[in-house]
């Protein structure tokens, strides 16, 4: 892993070339294309995002034709219009708002009720007078004090000043019932007939409990279908389920408003000051601001796509300019990059709950007292979307990503700093059992923070400041999760030694069981890594000892093939002119030389066939076929076989075999061979006249073992300390006898390729031979 | 004059050797000293039987062998310095009839030559298609009238010694425990019957295989019992 380039191959010419002049200036011209698209294409989706998220400016302006068409203006427009007809009435005139959510549509004596999903609700028929608790109620609930004596107070004189002073509305009010009620700004009622004023394109006339509209010299339709609904575009009186009532039938109102409406200064309710007025500027204003707004993002976000479409173009040599920028962040440490982003991801939603750009800013808001009850409202998709306004923010988080991102492209993991590594490193370089109890001491140390981090916030959260509850359960959380987020990674730090102790410990016993050729491999870091080294080495040491040793071995045997081949060849022909010679009438003496000739060539014979299977044997090279058989039996059929022989010795054959089958698993011809050389060895070797004792036993070295013991006195003394198995040895040290000096070596390595023990025991001039088998289960 | 024989051996001493013997026996004997020489000589229809060596050469003998095995049907008998199980398996898969291991024993190898162009000579005879007969390689055994023939030459037997080859040749491959035999042989309960079974099948080892301590049809089954070998 460490020497992995993080996903991507990195090309040396990154690093070590140096970098051509024009080169250089496509990598720099590349990247800070990349660098302005990406950014221009983030900044203006996000601000584009948090407009929406927000709802700021007029939501319709992309269906508006002009700032006339747009739901602001209507409302303005209807609002004046409850003015005057306030005005023309003499009483307050309101209604139901959709927008702002207030309360019932009244107008003087007559209440009809809009719900919200737009349904006319017992519309009242009849007149009625408001009953006095009932006004002061909407007064209430409208003004925030007593009404009362505030409607009598600015109900006609404040209200017909102020929209005198109206520069961007001409209207004319009268009241057929009441000629002292006419109100006008200067235009008579004959203006408004003619609806083409210089500068004035939006007129309105409410006549007979109706309104007809006239923009731009055209009628607009103003009810649509006659009755109101939630699509309706006006809210105003006069449809089936808000109709105007009796109260108004008397009264007429013409308004005209400016085409191009002015901001300016009015005098206050009190007749004191100036305040600054024009609605209806403002109406226009944001109109064209959030069209402005809304093409300024796209036309940044097309320049963005542009700008990486450039980059696309140069991004060869643009990673250039990566790998140089991933050169200059690999400074900087592993734990600060962390903090950062966790600093930018918190300041996020943080951003995102009331649009606040900066924690001070939210923090002297006052919101930040109610931070724990917005908590779940900072997650919210709105309050996400909403932050995305934060432009800085945004960029900020992106790029800090980008650089993480780019930094693990380009450096290998060893080069990236970190103070755990740090850590870890210093760590490597101490002896294991040390490094062992800093894993427990550190984790004695997150539990006891932890507990005292519990302990605090309950202590501090209970007994100081009475925290509400939810509050104390919710503060210990982090450092909880933190500790336990620390004991995770220990415990899984102890798994895996675990599992590398047991790796070692199995690859120590496969060792030891001969298996050389797969070395330990554990991960670089790990705390066994120096003794899993060791032990390959170790294993190496014996695999290359031991291949040595097959080598020389199979060496060995191939001389000792080859050279008994060799010998077979002019042997044949020794054997065969012997025995022509012996076919020959020859004198005496040289009939007795061609005899000792042919036998001694045949003495060769079964010495070169000896040493030819000893060697095969010592090599593990004899071919076995290992089958259930009767040892018992066998050894009688030895015998049998033997008779002739054993008949013609001197010496006395004690037999002692178990009536019952002895059943083992062995190789038959290679037993019989073995038992031959045995009986062989004290028919040449044994006393004469002494007694040759032959036992068959079962169970009596140990259960499940059958033990054949040949016992008998030697003729000549037996030396001391003298392996009889080697190869070559003999009792007498002499070599002129019949013997190869092989037969016990080669019952040795036949009983042993069977799956047997054998040994040789001699006590003063008793020799023994024990052949030892486990018994076949059946 | 008897049959005409081919012996091929590297080695000049060796095939004089061969060839003193066999001419001894009667048999008249080529020579040849390498495979590609074999090759030319045994094209001489005269030519009975093969004695080829297997390491010699030009021309390996195995592949001389497989080669005259194209154009003739003889009897091949090779021999080899090599005494491996698996050198013989081979040896036999190529073709030969018989496989003899150097350094080998001069009568043996006649009494082999014998008995192969015996058996050559006699192939297709009608007296083995007889019905009762029992034939396994070399042997042939009469159910009839109990008699037990070897490369077509009437085998003395004794009556246990018959009774022993009758079960033998009936039951080929089939292992006998020392006990079933001396049972089914003497009728009568076998009590340490070991030598007297061994006895009676080394005295028909002795009359029936070329080689009675090398045997290859009435063998020892150490710790089991006996067997005829199937051939």
């Amino acid at each position: 892993m460490d020497t992995k380039w993080n996903g991507t191959e990195v090309p040396a010419e990154y690093h070590a070339a140096p970098v051509k002049r024009g080169r250089a200036v496509r990598a720099a011209a590349g990247f800070l294309a990349f660098l302005m698209g990406v950014s221009l294409i983030l900044g203006s989706a996000g601000a584009a995002a948090g407009w929406w998220a927000w709802q700021r400016g007029p939501q319709d302006w992309r269906q508006a034709e002009d700032w006339q068409d747009t739901a602001s203006f209507r409302r303005e427009i209807s609002s004046y219009l409850r003015q005057f007809l306030s005005l023309g009435s003499g009483r307050q005139i309101v209604w139901y708002d959709s927008v702002y959510g207030t309360y019932y549509a009244s107008s003087a004596g007559t209440i009809s009720i809009v719900t919200e999903d737009g349904i006319c609700q017992g519309a009242v028929a009849e007149p009625r007078l408001l009953e006095p608790w009932e006004m002061w109620e909407i007064e209430k609930e409208e003004s925030g004090y007593d009404a009362g004596a505030y409607r009598q107070k600015v109900d006609v004189a404040d209200l017909d000043r102020g929209f005198r002073e109206d520069k961007n509305v001409l209207y004319y009010i009268k009241n057929s019932k009441d000629a002292q009620r006419t109100y006008s700004n200067g235009k008579k009622e004959s203006f408004f007939e003619s609806a083409q004023a210089q500068g004035y394109n939006f007129y309105l006339v409410f006549r007979d409990g109706k309104v007809s509209i006239r923009k731009d010299g055209q009628p607009q339709d103003v009810y649509g279908a006659g009755v109101y609904n939630e699509d309706s575009l006006w809210f105003l009186p006069g449809y089936e389920n808000f109709p105007a009532g009796e109260a108004l039938q008397d009264i007429t109102v013409c308004m005209a408003v400016r085409e191009d409406p002015l901001r300016y200064f009015s005098t206050d309710a009190d007749g004191y000051g100036y305040m600054e007025s024009g609605s209806l500027y403002y109406v226009k204003q944001e109109f064209e601001a959030a069209q402005a707004f809304y093409r300024l993002q796209a036309f940044l976000f097309g320049s963005g796509v542009l700008l990486l479409a450039l980059w696309f173009l140069l991004r060869g040599d643009a990673r250039l300019a990566a790998a140089k920028i991933a050169s200059w962040t690999a400074r900087v440490w592993t734990e600060a990059r962390v903090l950062l982003l966790a600093g930018l991801i918190c300041m996020f939603p943080l951003s995102g709950i009331c649009g606040y750009w900066s924690l001070q800013e939210w923090y002297y808001s006052g919101e930040a007292t109610y931070f724990f009850e917005q908590v779940p409202s900072i997650f919210s998709l709105r309050s996400l979307a909403g932050a995305l306004e934060n432009t800085p923010l945004v960029l900020a988080l992106f790029w800090t990503l980008w650089l993480i991102y780019n930094d693990h492209r380009y450096n290998p993991k060893t080069e990236r700093r970190s103070l755990w590594r740090l850590f870890r490193a210093s760590g490597l370089k101490r002896p294991v059992e040390k490094r062992l109890n800093r894993g427990a001491v550190l984790l004695a140390v997150a539990v006891f923070l932890t507990v005292g981090e519990v302990l605090y916030a309950l202590v501090w959260g209970t007994l100081i400041t009475s925290t509400p509850p939810w509050l104390l359960w919710t503060l210990p959380v982090l450092p909880l999760l933190a500790a336990v987020w620390g004991a995770v990674c220990l415990l899984s730090r102890n798994r895996r030694l675990a599992r590398d102790f047991g790796l070692l410990a199995d690859q120590v016993e496969s060792v030891r069981a001969g298996n050389l050729a797969k070395p330990l491999e554990l991960p670089q870091d790990t705390d066994l890594q120096d003794m899993a080294e060791a032990l390959n080495d170790i294993q190496a040491g014996m695999k290359a000892a031991l291949e040595e040793q097959t080598r020389s071995e199979r060496m060995k045997v191939e001389l000792v093939s080859n050279v008994s081949h060799d010998l077979k060849t002019p042997l044949t022909s020794i054997l065969s002119y012997a025995e022509l010679l012996r076919q020959e009438d020859l004198p005496p003496a040289a009939a007795d030389y061609a005899k000792i000739i042919d036998e001694k060539a045949h003495r060769l014979k079964s010495m070169v066939q000896d040493v030819f299977e000893v060697s095969k044997a010592a090599a593990d090279q004899l071919p076995v076929t290992l089958e259930q058989l009767d040892l018992a039996k066998l050894l009688r059929q030895t015998l049998a076989d033997m008779d002739g022989p054993i008949q013609r010795s001197p010496l006395t054959f004690r037999v002692d075999l178990p009536e019952e089958p002895v059943m083992i698993v062995a190789d038959g011809k290679r037993l019989y061979r073995v038992f031959q050389n045995l009986i062989q060895n004290a028919l040449q070797y044994a006393l004469e006249g002494s007694r040759v004792y032959l036992t068959l036993k079962t169970a009596v070295p140990a259960a499940g073992q059958a033990e054949v013991s040949l016992r008998n006195t030697s003729r000549s003394e037996l030396p001391e300390g003298v392996d009889f198995t080697a190869r070559f040895v003999r009792g007498d040290g002499s070599r002129t006898d019949g013997g190869s000096g092989l037969g016990l070596s080669i019952a040795k390595s036949f009983t042993e390729a069977s799956g047997g023990a054998f040994r040789v025991e001699t006590m003063a001039d008793l020799f023994t031979a024990v052949v030892t088998f486990p018994l076949w289960k059946g | 004059m008897k049959e005409t024989i081919l012996v091929v051996d590297d080695d000049p001493a060796i095939v004089n050797a061969i060839a003193i013997t066999l001419e001894r026996e009667g048999y008249r004997v080529l020579r040849a000293y390498d495979g590609l020489e074999a090759l030319d000589l045994a094209q001489d229809p005269e030519v009975k039987l093969l004695l080829i060596d297997v390491m010699m050469p030009k021309l390996d003998g195995l592949s001389a062998l497989i080669r005259v095995r194209e154009r003739r049907n003889l009897p091949i008998i090779v021999l080899s310095a090599k005494s491996e199980d698996t050198d013989k398996i081979l040896g036999l898969s190529m073709g030969a009839d018989d496989y003899v291991t150097k350094p080998y024993n001069p009568q043996e190898l006649a009494a082999r030559v014998k008995s192969q162009l015996r058996r050559y000579t006699m192939l297709g005879d009608v007296h083995a298609m007889e019905r009762g007969v029992l034939v396994n390689g070399r042997l042939a055994y009469d159910t009839v009238s109990r008699s037990l023939q070897a490369d077509g030459e009437p085998v003395r037997l004794t009556a246990t010694e018959t009774k022993i080859v009758d079960l033998l040749m009936r039951n080929p491959g089939r292992v006998f425990p020392a006990e079933e035999l001396y049972r089914r042989v003497w009728n009568e309960d076998a009590y340490s019957c070991e030598n007297t079974v061994m006895v009676h099948i080394r005295r028909i080892r002795e009359k029936v295989e070329l080689n009675p301590k090398e045997p290859d049809y009435i063998k020892v089954v150490w710790g089991i019992g006996y067997k005829m070998e199937r051939h």
